[in-house]
């Protein structure tokens, strides 16, 4: 071996050993600011990237329902071809609204509302099809005839407890700060992206409303539902959605 | 001929000033044609400004002077639940996200009403201790009479002695 290339290698190896002395410094110091930072402000939450602005209201009426059609190939294994599913905790999509079914897939697309299953479809869809799709799935009848197959309606657990469900359902609790169920969702009165209830699976429901209360779906705008959903008990939460599971709802489903 | 030209200002007087008490159909309109108005867009509270989510509730200054901020949206006031020391000037800073609301803190004098588009300001001092409920006084919708928050108000000592994730709201979590 050289004299030469010895020099060399010592010189390689003190480059190397600069360079992760560096790497070493500036994580440190990096730690160090967010730290700090972290101390100072807390960090901004954004809920969802969707807002009721003009521009959304357009997106979202330009949908062609008939793309739509098309594009729902992907969505009839779980959501049913009549977009009532077969496994009950999974969400129907017949007669969906259409602003609701739109803020849903982009927040999923955006990572706002997390699951294992729809992030990666919705990362597949522009803000284009998505609208395409909620055109499609709104058109969707909610009403049984004799053909179709579904296991839609599911029988409550407990009947007695449909009188609790019908008092929050009607008239919330006062008391308690919790507006009535139909006062957002419908028929009495509707709010930009609370979807109708009627003909939706009463085990998503309650998996929903638990995500809710415990903060694991945070993708509602301004805190509303989360706020709602975490002044029920648990058996409040069972009786509302098992009453709209077994199709007892109040009122139209689809607009 | 004078005396109706007299009645007919009188009555146009009066019209106006019944017109000026309906201050949302009236007041608010000219108002804003004028220009009035540069307050958080009411349908982007969520994304931008100081009405985004984490940013509520109650936060303190350096100075330790207290800041209370709330959203009223149909139809429930976040945060539902608020924590503020007794005898201490508390400012209340509160816009809405849809319809006009009216904060009416029972047991006390004071009340706050939540304008879209705009800001409502009050700094008020809580004498006693206690708990206060907080319904909507001004119809805002079908769930209006279920819209309700609470205020809560602990001694000064008890307040400093509160965690800070308990001190911004009391909800549960």
């Amino acid at each position: 071996m050289s004299h030469a290339s010895q020099a060399a290698r010592v010189r390689t190896g003190v480059r190397l050993l600069g360079t992760l002395l560096l790497l070493l410094a500036t994580t440190l110091l990096l730690s160090d600011s967010s730290a700090l930072k972290e101390n100072a402000e807390p960090p901004v939450r954004i809920p969802s990237n969707v807002a009721w602005t003009g521009e959304t209201l357009a997106t979202i009426s330009k949908g062609d329902a008939f793309r739509g059609l098309l594009l729902a190939r992907r969505c009839n294994h779980c959501h049913g071809e009549e977009g009532f599913s077969a496994v009950p905790g999974f969400p129907n999509l017949a007669g969906e609204d259409r602003l609701s079914f739109w803020k849903q897939m982009q927040d999923f697309r955006f990572g706002k509302r997390t699951s294992p299953v729809m992030q990666g479809i919705a990362e597949g869809f522009s803000a284009r099809a998505a609208a395409d799709l909620a055109a499609y799935f709104a058109m969707l009848p909610t009403a049984s005839d004799a053909q179709d197959n579904r296991v839609f309606p599911h029988a409550m657990t407990d009947p007695s407890r449909a009188s609790m469900a019908i008092r929050l359902i009607v008239f919330g609790d006062g008391q308690r700060g919790i507006p009535p169920c139909q006062s957002c969702h419908g028929p009495v009165s509707y709010v930009k992206g609370a979807p109708p209830l009627g003909a939706q699976n009463g085990e998503y429901l309650e998996q929903q409303l638990e995500h809710f209360s415990n903060g694991n779906r945070a993708n509602d705008i301004n805190v509303r539902m989360r706020s709602i959903a975490r002044q029920l008990t648990a058996e409040e939460k069972t009786a509302v959605s098992e009453y709209y599971g077994a199709g007892l709802g109040p009122g139209v489903t689809s607009r | 001929m004078r005396k109706k030209v007299g009645f007919a200002a009188a009555m146009t007087l009066l019209g106006l000033a019944l017109l000026s008490t309906r201050y949302y159909m009236v007041d608010l309109p000219v108002w804003h044609f004028f220009g009035g108005g540069g307050g958080p867009d009411p349908v982007t509270l969520h994304l931008q400004g100081e009405f985004v989510e984490s940013n509520l509730g109650a936060a303190e200054d350096p100075a330790g002077a207290l800041t209370v901020r709330m959203i009223a949206q149909q139809f429930v006031f976040v945060p539902q639940c608020i924590v503020v020391p007794a005898g201490v000037p508390v400012r209340f800073r509160i816009t809405s996200a849809d319809a006009v609301h009216k904060l009416s803190f029972l047991g006390t004098n004071y009340g706050l009403e939540a304008v879209p588009g705009a800001v409502s300001e009050a700094t008020f001092t809580f004498a006693k201790a206690g708990e206060f409920k907080i319904p909507c006084y001004e119809f805002c919708g079908a769930g209006h009479y279920a819209m309700r928050g609470q205020l809560e108000v602990v001694a000064r000592d008890q307040f400093a002695t509160l965690p800070p994730g308990e001190r911004r709201s009391c909800e549960p979590r």
